[in-house]
């Protein structure tokens, strides 16, 4: 099957000073099949957030070749890159990273505003995906208002409001303790069950990763390992 | 909504940033409105004086004289060439000893021959009572703006310069000179001018011929300045102004007062605009980690720009209309305290409040350029990073 993502050979530096620089990525290859659920692991600072940023579209490489689904993007700049993250791809941070004047629900009708839709259609679809993470009472009541797994719930509903073929998560459970770090990876795997949407999930958690289908292992900039899960998680 | 929340995030900071808006505004709106004021006052003596020449005794500054000139003087204007008409008349300052400090025109008594009727197109309209007719003796026709000092009323007395008057009419508002005056007849304000004379003068003249400015009105088709030249070369010891000299004299320093009085406020509003540049630049700062976030999920740069600029502009808005608010209450306030000395200073026009108003929202928007490219430019990768 053609892969939803595919990044191949990636390298990115980032410059800190004048002579000073980092080597993020130095050649670095994954493919990611469609309805996949991916855990990245690795030390900090062995690139795993970069290539998951590059992957979600949200900074571009120095070399190397990157495809989301079936489309070439690694040359895209700017506004057409804005507008495929808003499309085609979800995030999922772990500090939740709501807008805090905003209720849930402009929260998540943000995202889908901000893909084109008007406003009254966007906050129609917002308040189904709240009620389908289970948060159906909370839609007026702000992040500061909310618990760290509600205003998580809350995030993963706007990732998912212009239904996206891939989500991206960054530590989705870092912030969490472990039961409600259970109640997020169960109601991701739901969504890619029921959806079929991809997850690209970057953790250091192993339970997290042992929820995935595969995971990923990252070390000075290249992906240096692959596991696949074997039914940890009922299927 | 959405904006007015981000907005007021931190209250004290946006109240600080609007008010000092406001403040702005308010010092536009004050001071537009005085300078509102003086021009409209000094277009009507532009409508007033565009056509004729005004001829006065040689102590007189553009036109406005109260040295005593004679009436003899009329008929020998009269048979200059290109003269149509001239018409005497008196005209005294209401108070001899006036306010040091005035502005506009000062509170003044006059008076007509009549010969002017037929001639004047300059109307002043008699809104209560009648107008003045050619043999009243002791009755007096009152200017809006000197209703309340004087406590007019038709039917009732006021008194001018000791003398008791009866009140037949009430001049509607002019927004200029007559709005300060006191019509009375001709006979009534010569016996004033001669009580004002040295002693030792007072004998020596006729009283009934003595007039203090003469208005020159002219054969269709003649230029006034040219004839003010010629009237100035014909007649000996008189000053002559036409519309050139009272545009030279009134006009032109008053133009540049008014530019004095709006760059004082245009410079304090700037400083609110300064104010609302810093506000807006630290909100970016705060708030880098959001515009990373709000572009991840997919906020182009321009969606970024348009928000920040809305939240700039909100400040303009609310600033602006709060100074207008301000400036209007303080307007009405100081006319209101100043109707008993007859010193209406402020006139807020349509013009002045819509164009303070817009000014706040486009320094507004102009403020908010400047962060909000910055927080549009921001890398997401860096933003999201951002503690």
């Amino acid at each position: 099957m053609e892969p939803i993502v595919r990044v191949d050979e990636v390298t990115k530096r980032y410059r800190l000073g004048k002579q000073n620089y980092v080597d993020a990525l130095r050649g670095a290859s994954l493919e990611v099949a469609p309805g996949e659920m991916v855990a990245i692991m690795g030390p900090s600072g062995s690139g795993k957030s970069t290539l998951m940023h590059i992957a979600g579209c949200l900074d571009a490489p120095d070399t190397g070749e990157v495809w989301l689904s079936g489309r070439r993007v690694d040359g895209l700049r700017g506004r057409d890159l804005a507008r495929l993250r808003g499309r085609e791809v979800g995030f999922i941070f772990q500090g939740f990273n709501l807008v805090p004047t905003m209720s849930a629900l402009e929260n998540v009708a943000l995202a889908a505003e901000y893909a084109g839709a008007s406003r009254r259609s966007a906050s129609i679809v917002a308040h189904t995906l709240l009620e389908s993470v289970g948060l159906g009472d909370r839609m007026r009541h702000l992040p500061s208002e909310l618990s760290g797994g509600q205003q998580q719930r809350v995030a993963i509903a706007r990732a998912l409001v212009n239904d996206p073929s891939i989500v991206m998560g960054d530590e989705p459970t870092g912030d969490l303790d472990t039961a409600t770090s259970d109640e997020i990876v169960t109601l991701l795997r739901r969504v890619n069950r029921e959806k079929g949407t991809t997850f690209i999930i970057v953790t250091h958690n192993p339970e997290v990763a042992a929820a995935c289908d595969r995971t990923v292992h990252m070390r000075d900039g290249v992906v240096d390992g692959q596991v696949l899960a074997v039914g940890v998680y009922p299927a | 909504m959405r904006v007015l929340r981000s907005v007021f995030r931190r209250k004290m900071r946006a109240l600080l940033t609007i008010f000092g808006i406001t403040i702005g505004v308010l010092a536009l709106v004050v001071m537009g409105s005085i300078a509102e004021k003086l021009s409209l006052l000094v277009d009507g003596g532009s409508d007033y004086y565009a056509d004729k020449v005004i001829v006065s005794g040689t102590s007189g500054i553009g036109g406005f004289s109260t040295e005593p000139i004679t009436t003899s003087l009329i008929d020998e204007i009269e048979r200059v060439d290109g003269v149509a008409r001239a018409a005497g008349s008196v005209m005294m300052l209401l108070d001899p000893e006036p306010s040091a400090v005035s502005m506009g025109v000062v509170a003044n008594i006059q008076a007509s021959d009549f010969r002017e009727l037929g001639y004047e197109t300059f109307d002043s309209d008699v809104v209560d009572g009648r107008a003045l007719e050619p043999d009243d003796r002791g009755v007096a026709v009152i200017g809006a703006d000197l209703v309340s000092k004087l406590d007019a009323e038709v039917g009732g007395t006021v008194e001018v310069r000791g003398r008791e008057f009866e009140v037949i009419g009430i001049l509607g508002k002019t927004l200029t000179a007559p709005d300060m005056a006191v019509q009375i007849p001709l006979a009534d304000a010569q016996e004033i001018l001669v009580a004002d004379l040295p002693a030792a003068v007072r004998d020596t003249v006729e009283k009934d011929t003595l007039i203090t400015s003469i208005a020159v009105y002219l054969e269709e088709g003649e230029d006034p300045d040219e004839m003010a030249t010629v009237i100035g070369q014909e007649v000996d010891d008189v000053s002559v102004m036409g519309p050139a000299g009272f545009e030279t004299s009134v006009k032109e320093p008053l133009k540049i007062f008014n530019q004095i009085i709006y760059a004082i406020a245009v410079v304090s509003l700037l400083v609110g605009g300064l104010s609302v540049i810093n506000t807006m630049t630290m909100s970016v700062a705060e708030r880098t980690r959001e515009i990373g976030v709000r572009k991840a999920i997919g906020a182009t740069d321009g969606a970024i720009m348009r928000q920040f600029i809305a939240e700039s502009a909100v400040m303009g808005v609310i600033g602006g209309l709060l100074g207008l608010a301000l400036g209007a209450l303080v307007g009405i306030a100081g006319n209101q305290a100043g109707a008993q000395s007859a010193t209406e200073l402020f006139l807020l026009t349509p013009r002045l409040a819509l164009g303070s108003v817009t000014f706040a929202i486009v320094l507004g928007v102009a403020s908010g350029l400047y962060p909000a490219r910055h927080a549009a430019r921001l890398n997401p990768v860096q933003a999201l990073r951002y503690e």
